[in-house]
């Protein structure tokens, strides 16, 4: 069953477009991530869901029933904000219950409500404290309770653990996960940070310059990205960039700085177009002597190395001096350590090649 | 003796005569209070009474002129606040834009001296309730002009109270509120109104306060009538007795102890909170720890 849906949603701000036809249909009981960079439109879209700003053209439908016109107290969501705007002349308890009060539940079952959230997030008995009294973690998950309360069909959330530090941060990936597999309602959830995506998401939309680039689980996403601004965004690539020579069944190859390369063409890449070839780091590895020459080795200089115990990281002079090619080997029993400016012959599998038509890359 | 013993004790002299010059006046007039002399003076001490204590009891121009001056501070309190709350939510919702012009047109009145305001109140009302056809008894009440005629600055003064710490609000606070099916007006009331708390009990006394003292714009706008300020103006012309003096300790007394007890609130609600925020650390430190040892445990 669809939860929310997006409908050729356009959203402008006097001249800027903030998110240009975005069509998506989001299933109950999922979680969804939008990710992108600062700017990209993302709140935007998510406050379009909770009705503090409807659609420029469009419609925002939630359980199949267009929203515009209703606002964010009139819908069956719940937003947690990105700094959680929990209010501070509150206790615990009544932070939590505050949806149930104005919504004119009695006291005592309120109360009743309220501590079983707190059961729920694990802070039995905490509910007479006030909100300066909580750690970080702690508040965090009274926001959750506090959107929890008003039994909202969609959970959104604006990067909620932007503010904790990188420790509390994995712990709270684990936890918002199994909160919304016990609850199980939809979970839409906004993060700028692409390992938060990847680690919770069932389905993530990449998003820039208010377009959605694409969408996918995680995997998808990674292996397969459908622009150069996702292949670029998504994790770490090297963008090799070229003209296409010869296009033959599923694969391409590129005219580069470096002579031919090949790789997977996705995207109908035909022989003259401008593309970018993208190999990931953990793809490229330094060529062994039975490795066929040719269109999957290229040979260049090393830079420099850096030890990070699990891996190698060896820093490969490109084709653009601002921005060197990465690759990083499994630190297995094997790994050979070379002097900057050592010449390398570096092969990798086509197969985990990408060619993609030029676009915007994200900058780091 | 060295130059820092000089410099300290050029100090300590210039802070023994800033004192003197603040609280002299303050202490003489006190004192004055129980010298049996008809003139308020120190000296000569013709001998200690009370009586002058007995006698501002029964001067009935004083006391009703306080009386007068307590009902008009009230007025004045339930007039501004009010105005002023609505005219400070109303700077933060108009467009930047209009932001600058309305700001100064709404604080503009304290910038209007007292005599002007007074005397174009008692005009415009006596104008208005003319061409209106409304009974001159009604707006040339003394009450209602002075309580409206003193609202227009000092309720200026308040909503500066008031837009200080509006511009503390945070608007996602606001926001929550919406999202979690509040209604506007729920969202004034339980959300906005705790907020303001501080606010309003500033500018309840700041209200008061200026009102209680203000002589130029009520002494026109009280018309035959006098507030405590306005009749002890008028008795400093016919020459003054001890008994003003009397006056003066019993204000001061009430200041001290209304100073004192605020005093003493503010420093258990501070110690309560100081308390709260240190429990408060000390339990995220823990947090921290037993999160960075369940992931450890967890690598």
């Amino acid at each position: 069953m669809s939860s929310v849906e997006l409908d050729q949603v356009t959203i402008r701000f006097g001249d800027f477009v903030a998110v240009d036809n975005c069509n998506l249909t989001i299933e109950s009981g999922e979680f969804f991530s939008f990710l992108g960079p600062s700017g990209c439109g993302k709140t935007t879209i998510l406050r379009a869901v909770s009705g503090f700003n409807d659609p420029t053209e469009g419609s925002v439908r939630i359980g199949g029933k267009d929203m515009r016109g209703i606002g964010p107290n009139n819908r069956p969501t719940a937003l947690i904000f990105q700094n959680l705007a929990l209010f501070p002349l509150m206790s615990v308890a009544d932070n939590i219950a505050f949806g149930l009060e104005v919504a004119g539940v009695k006291y005592n079952e309120r109360r009743r409500r309220a501590e079983e959230l707190l059961n729920l997030i694990a802070l039995p008995g905490q509910g007479d404290k006030m909100v300066s009294e909580l750690s970080g973690g702690q508040r965090q998950r009274v926001a959750i309770a506090r959107a929890l309360a008003v039994e909202p069909q969609v959970l959104l959330l604006d990067e909620p653990l932007s503010a904790l530090d990188l420790k509390l941060r994995q712990h709270m990936r684990t936890e918002l996960r199994s909160i919304q597999q016990r609850v199980g309602i939809t979970f839409i959830y906004i993060t700028h940070d692409q390992g938060e995506a990847l680690t919770m998401s069932d389905r993530i939309a990449v998003m820039s310059a208010g377009i959605v680039q694409q969408v996918g689980n995680g995997s998808e996403i990674y292996n397969n990205p459908a622009t150069a601004f996702v292949a670029s965004f998504v994790g770490e690539n090297n963008a090799f960039s070229g003209t296409v020579s010869r296009a033959e069944g599923k694969y391409a190859v590129l005219d580069t700085a470096f002579g031919p390369l090949r790789g997977i063409n996705n995207r109908g890449l035909k022989e003259g177009d401008d593309a970018y070839l993208f190999i990931r780091p953990e793809v490229l590895r330094p060529a062994k002597s039975g490795d066929a020459e040719g269109d999957t080795m290229f040979e260049t200089v090393t830079i420099k190395e850096e030890f990070e115990g699990s891996f190698l990281h060896v820093f490969l002079k490109s084709d653009n001096d601002a921005k060197p090619f990465k690759m990083a080997i499994v630190n297995d029993a094997g790994v050979e350590r070379r002097d900057p400016g050592t010449p390398i012959k570096v092969s990798f599998d086509p197969d985990r090649a990408v060619a993609l038509p030029v676009g915007e890359l994200a900058d780091e | 003796m060295s130059s820092n013993q000089i410099r300290a004790w050029v100090v300590r002299g210039y802070i023994v005569l800033f004192f003197l010059y603040l609280f002299g006046p303050l202490i003489i007039m006190s004192a004055s209070a129980f010298n049996t002399s008809s003139y308020p003076t120190i000296t000569p001490w013709e001998g200690t009474t009370l009586n002058w204590f007995v006698e501002l009891g029964e001067n009935d121009r004083l006391v009703n002129g306080f009386i007068n001056s307590l009902w008009i501070g009230a007025g004045v309190v339930a007039l501004s606040v009010p105005t002023a709350l609505a005219g400070a939510i109303m700077l933060m919702q108009v467009s930047e834009r209009v932001r600058p012009i309305y700001y100064t047109i709404v604080v503009s009145p304290v910038l209007v001296p007292g005599v002007i305001i007074g005397i174009s109140t008692v005009i415009f009302w006596e104008r208005f309730g003319s061409i209106v056809g409304l009974d001159y008894e009604t707006t040339n009440n003394p009450f209602f002009l002075t309580i409206v005629g003193q609202s227009t600055f000092i309720s200026a003064y308040c909503m500066l109270v008031f837009i200080a710490r509006l511009q503390r609000f945070d608007k996602t606070q606001e926001e929550a509120a919406l999202d979690l099916g509040a209604t506007h007006t729920q969202v004034f009331w339980k959300v906005l109104i705790p907020f303001l708390r501080p606010a309003i009990l500033s500018s309840v006394v700041l209200a008061f306060l200026t009102s209680f003292e203000n002589y130029n714009t009520t002494v026109f706008t009280m018309v035959a009538r006098g507030t405590l300020t306005t009749e002890l103006a008028g008795l400093a012309r016919f020459g003054v007795n001890p008994s003003i003096s009397a006056l003066a300790v019993v204000i001061m007394g009430f200041t001290l102890i209304g100073a004192v007890i605020y005093e003493i609130k503010k420093r258990r609600e501070e110690a309560i909170v100081e308390a709260s925020k240190k429990r408060a650390a000390m339990k995220r430190m823990k947090d921290t720890e037993a999160a960075a040892q369940q992931a450890a445990a967890a690598a």
